[in-house]
């Protein structure tokens, strides 16, 4: 399998994306790169090319650029053309931790969406924290689309159930829809609809409401959600977290005490970060496209990179791509006899 | 390319993204108003079109596009300059 990379993406690249990919190729013997960038920079980090082909990119689209405007401008961007070795079938994947807006639009309008898919879900995978659970979930749309429609829910319902199923590895995940209470007449309008719609799709196992304080607790294995919600339920978690470790931090320090118990229960302390390690989850996948399309943190380093390839190998491999248009080919066609 | 061919081509692009029936193709069906398109959707059109015509719409040109008829005026225009 091919992966296309964006060298010049994030706040540590293009040293640590290369660092990073040099690992990946390492502990996938099935994988080949092609790193996107300024040809002379990315080869002077490059320590061994085997598996490795770097591909010239004049330009850069910087944080600051305006996403649209950006990939319909810089044809020659480590981004755009990364991305359209995708559309053209050179690469089975897209791999960025650039400016988000811009991997997004390329992800959009560069590779475009499976036909039947009205808007891109973005998915991310967070920790399940419960006693001994070691899991994860899935959660989608986390920001793709600020506004959206009943249609919209139903068809990210289906995509992170395929995901849960090919990538996750989970035979029947349940899916929840986030709400603002568990019972089917909370939350808006769209968000009644929808529960009444999923509830009466037989090909997924529909679990109900699901609250946001109960999904680092598994209440599902997918997590449903439009866009604008997913998005601050995302950083609602992760800015709770960093918040509550910030407290415990100083509350330790502000005692002997407390500094005593610390060295106690390091091991503890240890595991909970590892538990909570957001690089271990790889990164963010922009669901319902033609193409695989990922999108980690902008500090990425190079076991994050390596690690999202991992996730990036979980998909590929998976057939989840193929299995997805397949999906919506087949439930476009009963549409259409249906009419008849 | 005639301006009939033109117009054969992005009335099926339109039929086909947009899910318009083959009779309300007309020159005059607007985009912004007459169908169901967001931003979103008119960006990609925007981007098929300059695939299929092999022609760069600038931003500014695009924003000036709102009807079927303004279109192949557009492409047919940009294609005898290349020409």
């Amino acid at each position: 399998m091919k992966i296309a990379v964006d060298a010049m993406g994030g706040d540590n690249a293009p040293e640590e994306i290369v660092k990073g990919i040099e690992l990946a190729r390492d502990a996938y013997p099935d994988m080949e790169f092609q790193l996107y960038g300024p040809k002379e920079r990315i080869q002077a980090l490059v320590t061994n090319e085997e598996r490795i082909e770097i591909v010239h990119a004049a330009s850069v689209i910087a944080m600051e650029d305006e996403p649209v405007r950006a990939v319909r401008s810089k044809k020659d961007s480590s981004i755009v053309l990364a991305a359209t070795a995708v559309k053209e079938g050179r690469a089975d994947a897209f791999f960025s931790a650039g400016n988000t807006g811009a991997v997004l639009a390329a992800g959009l309008f560069i590779i475009g969406r499976i036909k039947g898919i009205d808007r891109p879900g973005l998915t991310t995978t967070l920790p399940v924290v419960t006693g001994d659970a070691t899991g994860s979930f899935t959660m989608l749309d986390v920001g793709a689309n600020a506004d959206y429609k009943l249609t919209n829910l139903e068809q990210f319902a289906v995509l992170g159930n395929f995901y849960g199923q090919t990538v996750m590895g989970i035979e029947k995940p349940k899916v929840g829809l986030l709400n603002n209470g568990t019972e089917a007449d909370k939350g808006d309008k769209v968000h009644r609809a929808a529960f009444e719609q999923l509830s009466s799709m037989e090909n997924i196992n529909f679990i109900g409401n699901v609250e946001s304080r109960e999904l680092l607790n598994g209440a599902a294995d997918v997590v449903v959600t439009d866009g604008f919600t997913g998005n601050a339920t995302l950083k609602a978690i992760e800015g709770t977290a960093l918040s509550m470790l910030s407290l415990i931090r100083s509350k330790i320090m502000a005692s002997t005490k407390a500094k005593m118990g610390y060295v106690l229960s390091r091991n503890a302390f240890h595991e909970v970060g590892q538990v909570m390690d957001y690089s271990k989850h790889g990164g963010a996948v922009l669901l319902g496209l033609k193409g695989a399309v990922v999108k980690t943190h902008g500090s990425a380093k190079a076991e994050t990179v390596r690690n999202t390839m991992g996730q990036i190998h979980q998909i590929v491999a998976s057939g989840l791509i193929a299995k997805t248009v397949a999906y919506f080919e087949d439930a476009k066609a009963t549409t259409t006899d249906a009419e008849k | 390319m005639t301006k009939q061919e033109i117009f054969d081509k992005i009335g099926s692009i339109i039929e086909d993204r947009f899910e318009v029936e083959h009779d309300k193709v007309t020159n005059d069906l607007n985009f912004r108003t007459d169908l169901d398109a967001d931003s979103i959707d008119f960006v990609e059109f925007i981007m098929e079109l300059e695939d299929t015509f092999g022609a760069e719409i600038s931003d500014d040109d695009a924003e000036k596009l709102n009807t079927i008829g303004q279109v192949v005026d557009y492409v047919y225009d940009h294609q005898e300059t290349a020409e």
